[in-house]
């Protein structure tokens, strides 16, 4: 009996003392980790985690909700792709250029750009204390960190910019370079925005000098492709010598692909033009899912019969590159393929190509058509790339506006779905025009005035920063 | 070093101070007061202890002592004795059948208090109630049982678990699931469907800051304290319970088009899949009923046998159960087996005990409340009536719209969990013999819960061509959760002078949760196999590269506590609760904080002035209190802290940041004042409560908005106030009460005000909206926010909205925004009555909610005339078609707008429950068939439902139902109760 009290004292007493132990609360996450970055490989895992977050849905990422809205999105908001009833009528508001500040895939695009900013900026943190150990590191990083932010940011211009025009003094967006959750920033001037842009790119551009990634799948931004993106930047500025010596750099480091090699791009079985692709694997999304998807063969846009009348269909290699047939039941429709994935799984998983040397000649000839006396260069460049393009091509002769023009329409069949086309409308005349349509609830033509040309801030944001309050865009 | 000095020398005194305990047994006989007729199974408890014991088959006891302390006998159905013991070691007491309701006990954790004593807002639910209603998780069953608990099924899968809300939603963004604690145990809501609810003996739901003091830390939402059935002392008893019954599917309160309306609406919109006439004639002829297609009578089987019994020293309770329910959605349903062990030892000053159950359950689902078109739930509404599940060929038909066939995806697909679940309490307590009154006990409890899934897709499905590979996917995961409580205490009680009675507890209590899980998903099922044998080792050219996936967290809560229990006169008492609680989800400096609670009651009915009233009031109790209590669930757990996580891009690792850190992230603190009346009159035949509360909700987890150019919309910060105020009447009375007719019936009411007091300390920033949601300052939480419809304009079919100014407009405009009612429930309750002749007993209880409005999103997805590739609500069979229609369809071309009021309904329904019809033989009858007792029984579950809603169910948590309703099951069963 008394040692039966004896073990039951004992284990009552340190019962009642033992647990008395602060260190239960003390408890850590095993599957995630805290912010302090104590070594360069650090700041490379964040640039890499940067990239990553370009694939959010939003960004490039085509949700079941939620437009890419840098990848397909501005071209479902042109004219060459058709809304139709496969959609089951997601994304009306941006595809009918209808929105309003409480939009919620205006949002999503927002804090979507700020969030890939955001992790930039963490990558950029504190990296110069590593300047002394290991200079070429640190430029490498700091230099894709700083053309990533710089992007985004012109991305975000594209959008919300009241104007592309290289010193407009309207409506830019907030430039964020610290990482500060009670920042409250202001929009700056469309000039502002691009001051901070450049700054950036350029930096980068001489950081990037004679780095070398391990770039084949063209996953990441090196120097060819920060030129890529300002040779794009210059031209929505209007800055035509810089565009045309930028996209120079570049048209004389990559070759148009031949014509075999085209049709593997957009399987990405061939790397040819691709300057900076943001790469897409199984179970990470997919840039196109929202054009034909293709496992649930839903052609939710279809190829506008307009601009498929403009191909020349017999020898112009882009027309089957392009397009094709699905059957669904006794219908058969006509769609665009150039996402459909990688193998025979038409599984719309593939690398999203942001900038390819195709669009650099077509900046280029934009560039040089509208700088006086370069007509003939201009025209030069749009009869390589139609030559690249088009069996028994035989070249053209054209000027002045129909040179423009000529360009103008090769930008659209060139570029289709690769979200270009409300850029390009907004950059040039601001007048959409839907002649080819499905649906009765589209909208056939915006016109130059209308507010939707520029995006709302959202309303989120208006709530929540009194610096931004006062600049909503104009008309909402 | 310095506790280990301590428990060397707790351990001396030990060892020293027993040989001077002076123990002795007390024996005696407890019998009925009436007949004289011996009661077996009483409880026998030291008072102020936990030592105890029970009365064998012929109502004997045996005790063991120390000193000459007070014996309290309790048993169900008659009133408790205290009986001091004398010199004698003889105690023979006599039990009268209980008039008075507060003599009741009451187990509110880790004590137990006679009813008069509490002074908090407890309610008791009898588990008879709950445990034969063919449901198979519990909570379910609560329904409107008790004033203040509000239980939502939400769904009718079977094995669904309800919402449970007891005095309102008390925290926008954190947990409003109350505490469920089982033995001591806290036990997780989301799996009750795996344990056995004919093992509880009984449920006591607390309510206040008072009640719920001793479980602070987690006590803030209330709390559910279920105790399982314990064995008496005496022969064994066995009983078998068995019922068997079936399920059907509701009628929907949504209509929808038939083929010849969908086909000449489809005509009207211009014909959009090219009919011919031929085409035409043919698909009029068929009329699907998608209900039909999906649905099933749903069969359920319940078998529960158990054991009890045992000797004055250990008892024990056995069980075995077998549970089976098939749904009335096709391939969807239930099975589960439980067993319980519950066995309690007590040699003189020491108990030990066990008590421990072990589950194991087959579910399978589909998924609910979504708006996929791959649902079956959704395709009942959505596929054309013209459409047949198969052609005629045999095989499933190609949907013309381009939707998948949802029946070949409900039959086709699979999705299975199997469910281990372990809950299981060991308990010791050491009544210290040298220090009469105190106790010293310690109970650690886990609640474990593995959960297998396998989700399987075939190829030819529309799930299984998104798969990787597009040729359908097998994803197996496992998932285990363990959480342990460990409680430690030692209370003392004593009695001073005639007149004082005082327990006093010190307590120290740890829970941890640690959750882990994993799964793989492989590809390619192309053969015969619907397992990992299926699977297709993926290689770079086919595709088929398996995903793997793993995560795990773990939290913890460690708490001091004391709770002192003052009584003078045995009239009037004082409970007082203090303490320190920390938590592992709070910033380094913000982890403790401190909660307390004070509460009296007056047993009124007691006083000298009331003696002439006794024929009057048989039991007049007051009670109140007030107090703290804190809240740190709903939170993630490491949600003060900056956190980085895996983010892979072109197959190589990096890191991003997911979370921001929030240091100061502290406790949501809830503070409730309670006051109320129980009163027992007419001999005891009329009883009820009445209860006012008031309780605000402080530091409110709230999500302040940041600029989203942080990358971030918000920040989980501490803002705001939030308000619950309402009163609670129950009342039970028994209209007929004779030897062989008696007729009860009983009522219980809430009304609750919800009411946001503070939201984000800025001006110019009072209202959070999300969606169609808004949360604003003097508003109820989650009021809908939506535009007014006011019709549509006969001149063009537009549809018309009102603006702020009151004027009437065809645009749209987010600006216009009104609140229109809120998805908080105000005033719901129950209501029942029983008719008992001799052996036959009729009972039907019903349940009801009033004046809370749901945003009918599953209506606007048959309401908007874009989406005319599938069926339509019959209601766009009077859209405006020409100038001069007066309708209040707008017309097809005008833009479709979803937040408007137009898609807002009223909540409100009231159901039948439950109706019971049962006979019990006579027992000269049982006698000679050597059985206890046998009952036959019927009952009906959720047989009528009375709403106006447009949908399967009314019962919905939450302001938006959503898609894809899984309705409440109508059931019927027919049991047998044996006893023996």
């Amino acid at each position: 009996m008394k040692i039966n009290k004896f073990i039951v004292g004992l284990g009552l007493s340190v019962a009642l003392v033992f647990p008395a132990c602060n260190d239960v609360l003390e408890v850590e996450p095993e599957f995630q980790r805290g912010g302090n970055f104590s070594s360069l490989d650090d700041y490379q895992l964040s640039l890499t985690g940067t990239y990553a977050r370009f694939r959010q849905t939003a960004y490039f990422g085509s949700g079941s909700q939620t437009t890419g809205t840098w990848s397909i999105l501005p071209d479902l908001m042109g004219e060459d792709l058709v809304q139709t009833e496969e959609d089951l009528a997601n994304w009306q508001n941006q595809i009918n250029l209808e929105y309003t500040t409480d939009d919620p895939d205006v949002a999503s695009g927002w804090l979507a750009a700020y969030s890939v900013i955001t992790q930039a900026n963490i990558t950029l943190r504190g990296i110069d204390q590593f300047a002394a150990a290991n200079q070429e590191r640190v430029n490498e990083i700091k230099g894709q960190a700083l053309a990533i932010r710089a992007m985004v940011h012109f991305d975000l211009l594209r959008y919300w910019g009241e104007s592309y025009d290289r010193n407009a003094t309207g409506l830019g967006v907030p430039y964020v370079t610290e990482v500060d959750i009670e920042t409250m920033p202001a929009r700056l001037t469309v000039k502002e925005t691009y001051d901070n842009i450049f700054r950036d790119m350029e930096e980068a551009e001489n950081l990037l000098e004679g780095v070398e990634l391990d770039n084949d799948a063209r996953a990441y931004i090196d120097q060819l492709a920060v030129q890529a993106l300002l040779a794009r930047m210059h031209l929505y500025a209007k800055e035509y010598p810089a565009a045309e010596s930028y996209a120079s750099l570049v048209i004389d480091q990559v070759p148009l692909a031949d014509q075999d090699e085209f049709a593997e791009i957009w399987t990405d079985a061939s790397r040819a033009e691709v300057i900076w692709a943001v790469s897409y694997n199984a179970g990470e999304g997919s840039p196109s899912s929202g054009i034909y998807n293709g496992p649930g063969n839903r052609n939710r846009a279809r190829p506008s019969e307009d601009l498929v009348a403009t191909y020349n269909q017999a020898n112009d290699i882009r027309f089957d590159t392009y397009f094709d047939f699905r059957a669904l039941g006794e219908d058969t429709r006509r769609i665009l393929r150039k996402f459909l994935g990688r193998g025979a799984t038409e599984d719309n998983v593939v690398d999203w190509k942001v900038i390819r040397v195709a669009e650099l000649y077509l900046i280029r000839a934009e560039a040089r058509a509208m700088q006086p006396g370069k007509q003939l260069l201009a025209l030069a460049d749009l009869n390589t790339l139609r030559r690249a393009r088009i069996n028994n091509y035989v070249d053209v002769v054209l000027a002045g506006q129909p040179l423009l023009d000529a360009i103008a329409l090769e930008r659209r069949k060139e570029l289709i779905g690769e979200g270009h086309r409300f850029f390009d409308l907004k950059r040039t005349t601001r007048t959409l025009v839907r002649t080819d349509v499905d649906l009765p609830s589209t909208n056939v033509e915006v016109l130059p005035n209308a507010r939707e040309w520029v995006w709302p801030v959202p309303q989120g944001e208006i709530d929540a920063n009194p610096n931004i309050r006062g600049q909503q865009s104009p008309g909402y | 070093m310095k506790k280990l000095l301590l428990v060397f020398i707790v351990l001396l005194q030990v060892l020293h101070l027993s040989a001077l305990a002076q123990n002795r047994t007390i024996s005696g006989r407890v019998t009925s007061a009436a007949d004289g007729v011996s009661l077996p199974g009483v409880s026998v408890v030291v008072k102020g202890t936990t030592v105890g014991a029970s009365t064998d088959v012929d109502g004997r006891y045996q005790i063991s002592v120390t000193g000459n302390p007070t014996l309290v006998f309790t048993f169900i159905g008659f009133t408790s004795r205290e009986v001091q013991v004398g010199a004698s070691n003889t105690l023979d007491v006599r039990l009268s059948e209980d008039a008075e309701a507060l003599e009741e006990v009451v187990v509110t954790g880790y004590t137990t208090q006679n009813r008069r004593e509490v002074t908090g807002s407890v309610a008791t639910v009898k588990a008879e109630e709950v445990a034969l209603v063919p449901l198979a998780s519990f909570d379910q069953a609560l329904q409107g049982k008790s004033p203040g608990i509000l239980v939502q099924a939400n769904s009718g899968q079977p094995g669904a678990a309800a919402n449970v809300l007891i005095r309102g939603r008390g925290s926008i963004l954190g947990s409003n699931d109350p505490l469920f604690i089982l033995d001591g145990v806290e036990i997780s809501s989301s799996d009750f469907a795996t344990l056995n609810p004919a093992d509880f003996e009984s449920f006591n739901i607390l309510k206040d800051a008072s009640a719920t003091s001793i479980y602070g830390s987690r006590g803030a939402n209330g709390v559910i304290v279920i105790t399982s059935k314990r064995g008496a002392a005496g022969k064994t008893r066995f009983e078998y319970n068995v019922q068997y019954g079936f399920s059907t599917a509701p009628e929907s309160g949504l209509e929808l088009m038939n083929s010849n309306q969908k086909l000449d609406y489809e005509l009207y919109r211009g014909n959009p899949y090219d009919w011919t006439d031929e085409d035409l004639a043919r698909l009029r002829q068929i009329n699907t009923d998608w209900g039909d297609v999906f649905f099933q009578t749903g069969k359920t089987a319940n078998h529960t046998l158990s054991a009890s019994g045992g000797s004055e020293k250990t008892t024990y309770y056995i069980s075995g159960s077998i549970f089976d329910q098939t749904g009335i959605v096709r391939n969807t349903g239930l099975k589960r087996y439980t067993g319980r062990i519950n066995v309690e030892n007590i040699s003189g000053p020491l108990t030990f005990g066990l008590n421990t159950t072990f589950g194991y359950s087959e579910l399978m689902n589909t998924e609910e409340s979504d708006t996929g078109i791959g649902q079956p739930l959704n395709a009942i509404n959505w596929t054309n009536p013209y459409e047949t599940p198969y052609d005629e060929n045999g095989e499933y038909t190609v949907i013309t719209s381009g939707q998948p066939n949802a029946l070949q995806e409900l039959l086709e697909n699979s999705n299975l969990r199997q469910q281990l679940k372990g809950v299981g309490t060991v308990y010791l307590s050491y009544a210290v013999p040298f220090v009469k009154g105190l106790t010293l006990s310690t109970r650690w409890g886990g609640d474990f819960r593995s959960d297998e899934s396998t989700v399987y897709t075939d190829p030819t499905t529309y799930n299984g061509s998104f798969a990787t590979g597009g040729s359908g996917s097998l994803t197996r995961g496992y998932a285990r959760n363990f959480r342990y409580t460990g409680t430690t205490s030692a209370t003392y009680a004593t009695q001073f002078g005639t007149d004082h009675t005082l327990t006093v507890g010190l307590y120290n209590e740890i829970v941890d949760n640690l959750g882990r899980s994993f799964e793989f998903t492989g590809y390619g099922l192309g053969g015969p196999f619907e397992n990992e044998a299926g699977i297709t080792p993926g290689n770079a050219t086919n595709g088929f590269i398996p995903a793997v996936f793993g995560t795990g967290s773990e939290n913890a809560l460690l708490s001091y506590f004391t709770t002192i229990n003052y009584g003078f006169k045995d009239r009037y008492f004082l409970n007082v609760g203090l303490r320190r609680d920390g938590s592992s989800r709070f910033g380094a400096n913000r982890k403790y904080a401190n909660f307390g609670s004070v509460g009296l009651s007056w047993i009124v009915s007691d006083e000298p002035f009331m003696q002439g009233l006794t024929g009057i009031f048989n039991d007049l109790k007051f009670k109140i209190s007030y107090g703290t209590a804190g809240n740190q669930a709903g939170i993630s757990d490491f949600q003060s802290r900056e956190l980085y996580g895996r983010s892979i891009y072109a197959g190589v690792f990096g890191l991003n940041q997911q979370q921001i850190a929030n240091p100061e992230l502290q406790w949501e603190r809830k503070t409730t004042f309670n006051t109320g009346i129980e009163m027992s009159t007419l001999g005891g035949r009329l009883r009820s409560t009445v209860e006012y509360y008031n309780s605000i909700t402080s530091e409110l987890f709230l999500n302040r908005q940041l600029s989203r150019t942080t990358g971030y919309p918000s920040i989980t910060s501490n803002i705001g106030e939030l308000q619950n105020r309402g009163v609670e009447l129950s009342v039970e009375g028994d209209v007929v009460s004779s030897v062989n007719f008696n007729w009860s019936v009983n009522v219980s009411l809430t009304y609750n005000n919800n009411k946001i007091l503070k939201l984000v300390e800025k001006e110019g920033e009072n209202d959070i909206v999300s969606g169609i949601i808004i949360n604003r300052e003097g508003e109820s939480m989650n009021s809908l926010f939506l535009v007014p419809f006011v019709g549509v304009n006969p001149e063009n079919g537009n549809a018309q909205y009102r603006t702020l100014e009151g004027e009437i407009t065809e645009v749209y405009s987010a600006a216009d925004r009104v609140i229109v009612g809120s998805a908080e429930v105000p005033f719901f309750g129950g209501f029942g009555s029983s008719l008992n002749f001799k052996g036959l007993e009729l009972s039907a209880f019903f349940s009801f909610q009033r004046g809370n409005e749901v945003y009918n999103n599953d209506l606007t997805n048959v309401t908007n005339p874009a989406y005319l590739a599938d069926n339509l609500s019959v209601e766009l069979t009077r859209e405006w078609k020409k100038p001069g229609d007066i309708t209040d369809v707008p017309r097809a071309g005008n833009r479709f707008q979803s937040g408007t009021t137009r898609f807002v309904e009223d909540g409100n329904f009231l159901r039948l429950r439950n109706v019971n019809l049962s006979y019990t033989l006579p027992k000269t009858l049982t006698s000679a068939l050597r059985l206890n007792t046998v009952r036959a029984f019927v009952q009906g579950q959720n047989l009528v439902t009375w709403t106006d809603f447009r949908g399967w169910d009314p019962e919905i948590t939450g302001a938006s139902l959503v898609g894809a309703q899984y309705p409440a099951l109508r059931t019927v069963t027919f049991g047998l109760n044996i006893g023996l």
